[in-house]
């Protein structure tokens, strides 16, 4: 199948041939990730902003609600409040990612930058994985930086936080984030593929997430929940990953609780990230 | 809609008919082998049941033509004629809702990943990265097609040169000019030498100049690279001046196949516009002018426009005269007149019975994908 030789033709006959096979399918998804990191590179702003207001939360939270333990509960206790809400900060940042995972695929439609991507001899998954591996990285690099940030304070602010496990329970953290954070990307994604627009992307993943982070057990602890607010948590993937990420920061390794986040993690991230490929693949039919 | 299928052979090319059999490939026009069959192509838009009912848009209407290769072929028809529905099927974009295609003898419904490693396509929204520098750009292209780094590296540099992007070759292309941003997306799809090009309005809102540049960029392609390259335009004279052989597409249908030349000498031979002054008697003296122009000996075609009548005629000199003459008798006031070889504008109205009209699409960065674009 290959032409008379026309002016570097010769020299991309392999590629003609398919032959050309660097690394496959695992380069599509290197490429397409590369991308995604790179544009987060030429955005400090944003991703200085993305940082920001959880830090702020942090921040005002544990000053504001720093007296539900009052008194001499306060006295007892090992450590803070702000102990209590680091992990699910660390999950409210992932889920912010993820809610504007969606913004970079109506953007590249809009553009056309897409059908760049369907016209490449590439696998179209490889588009979409390649996106979340990107994702992921920054979610796993963003909780990073909020658990560095509190370490700090316990040094400089005299914030009481334990991190019983050291640092490699905040590597664990910081997995169950991206694994997280991943998982609910495909929900801004779908979102994202079925609407084509920005607005509905942000309206749906924003107004998912604020339920979600506080029918759960991220912001308190599962005992100073209402009934109604436990019962449900009990469904919401969001406790799961806030009670193993709290266990790993205050108590120590529970692998049942890091079993059952990353179980959930992968549940919910199944059924959102089958509805973004399903959304995906009916593209352009 | 007129279902008439009229194809003009031309001289140089007899019986490039669609649905012609291909004879043993004798016939001496066509350069090459047929590299895009298409067959009976329809797509229909909308459709569905239930609370996703919406309404059907034939947008492609029993499309039948052969490219052959090494030829530069051109779509012309106004916006919304089809050109973009069609040339997303033949890229492997885009569903076709019936029909066959075959891109280098591959079905694009089954070989798609085949079929995308030989082509190259430039999408009608400028499709680059803006955060990305020129340079990441072309590379990563490269790199999703799976080319050797140090392939790539050099192919890259080369494009930059000849673009003339090397200077802006590390600046984020949001910074580029409308120019620069065309030229870049026209060389994400040649990084990977295609065979075949496929342009989808390559030059839609570039300023004249920049226009020119391209032109004599995608001529160059198409004479030291050999490549096949398929392109659609709203613009007679991109069609006119680049194009070896063009299809004219109107509402889904195409409605005359040849080359430009042929196209024109199809017509008759000149054309004589007569403008009637717009008062109050316009109307019925250009249905007396009409008339009398039919008298005119060679005259073979007359047609009333929204300015006057225009008539096709062997000997435009000698009609003139003769027109002249007798609309006096007839006391037909006339404003002006004017004598001129074809151009692509009257095989256009010929064959759909309206004036091409150029509507500027929306612009660039807007044009949704996956919306329903005709």
């Amino acid at each position: 199948m290959v032409a008379e030789v026309g002016y570097g033709r010769e020299r991309v006959r392999h590629v003609e041939q398919g032959t050309a096979t660097q690394g496959g399918r695992l380069s599509e998804v290197r490429w397409v990730a590369w991308r995604s990191l790179k544009k987060l590179t030429r955005n400090p702003i944003l991703l200085f902003f993305s940082l920001f207001m959880p830090l702020i939360w942090l921040v005002l939270f544990s000053q504001t609600f720093g007296n539900v333990f009052s008194g001499a509960a306060r006295a007892q206790l090992p450590y803070d409040y702000v102990a209590v809400l680091l992990p699910g900060i660390a999950v409210m940042t992932a889920i912010q990612s993820a809610a504007q995972s969606g913004f970079g695929m109506v953007a590249d439609i809009e553009t056309g930058f897409m059908d760049k991507f369907f016209v490449a001899p590439i696998r179209r998954s490889s588009v979409l994985i390649g996106k979340l591996v990107a994702d992921g990285l920054r979610m796993a690099g963003q909780a990073g930086i909020i658990l560095l940030i509190a370490y700090a304070m316990t040094l400089l602010a005299g914030w009481r936080i334990p991190f019983a496990t050291g640092l490699p329970g905040a590597l664990v953290i910081m997995a169950l984030a991206a694994a997280f954070g991943v998982a609910f990307s495909g929900l801004s994604n779908a979102v994202a593929l079925k609407t084509k627009n920005t607005e509905a992307t942000m309206m749906v993943s924003f107004t998912l997430t604020f339920p979600l982070l506080f029918m759960s057990t991220a912001m308190l602890p599962k005992p100073s929940l209402p009934q109604w607010v436990r019962d449900f948590s009990v469904i919401n993937p969001v406790s799961y990953v806030a009670d193993a990420a709290r266990a790993l920061v205050l108590t120590g390794w529970e692998w049942s609780a890091i079993g059952s986040a990353f179980a959930a993690c992968i549940v919910f991230g199944a059924l959102l990230n089958g509805w973004a490929v399903l959304a995906f693949r009916a593209q352009g039919k | 809609m007129g279902s008439l299928k009229r194809v003009e052979p031309g001289p140089q090319a007899p019986a490039n008919l669609p649905r012609a059999t291909r004879s043993s490939g004798a016939s001496p026009a066509p350069r090459g082998a047929p590299i895009i069959e298409v067959r009976d192509l329809v797509k229909v838009y909308g459709g569905g049941n239930g609370r996703r009912k919406q309404e059907e848009v034939r947008a492609v209407d029993g499309v039948s033509f052969t490219v052959h290769e090494g030829e530069f072929f051109g779509f012309l028809g106004p916006n919304g004629a089809g050109k973009s529905t069609i040339i997303k099927v033949i890229a492997t974009l885009l569903g076709g809702t019936s029909g066959a295609v075959r891109v280098a003898g591959m079905d694009v419904a089954t070989q798609g990943p085949a079929i995308r490693r030989i082509i190259g396509y430039t999408g009608q929204s400028v499709g680059v990265d803006g955060e990305l520098t020129g340079r990441e750009n072309l590379t990563l292209i490269g790199h999703l097609y799976h080319m050797p780094t140090d392939l790539i590296e050099s192919r890259v540099e080369e494009l930059l040169g000849v673009l003339e992007l090397r200077e802006a070759a590390d600046r984020q292309a949001n910074t580029y000019s409308g120019g620069m941003r065309r030229r870049l997306d026209l060389g994400a799809g040649l990084v990977h030498h295609p065979r075949i090009l496929f342009l989808d309005e390559p030059t839609t809102g570039l300023d004249p100049h920049t226009r020119n540049g391209v032109w004599d960029y995608l001529r160059k392609l198409h004479r030291d690279e050999r490549m096949t390259i398929f392109l659609t335009t709203q613009y007679l004279e991109e069609a006119d001046r680049l194009c070896d052989r063009l299809a004219i597409i109107d509402r889904g249908k195409l409605v005359a196949e040849g080359s430009p030349a042929a196209l024109k000498a199809g017509i008759g031979a000149d054309v004589v516009t007569i403008r009637l002054p717009r008062d109050e008697g316009f109307e019925a003296n250009r249905a007396r002018a009409l008339q009398v122009v039919q008298k005119v000996r060679g005259v073979r075609k007359a047609t009333a426009f929204d300015e006057g009548v225009s008539v096709h005629a062997e000997d435009g000199g000698a009609a003139l005269l003769e027109v002249m003459r007798l609309l006096d008798a007839e006391r037909v006031p006339v404003q002006q007149v004017a004598v001129a070889r074809p151009t692509l504008d009257e095989v256009f109205l010929q064959h759909t019975g309206r004036a091409m009209r150029v509507e500027e699409v929306k612009p660039m960065s807007s044009a949704g994908f996956g919306q329903r674009r005709r």
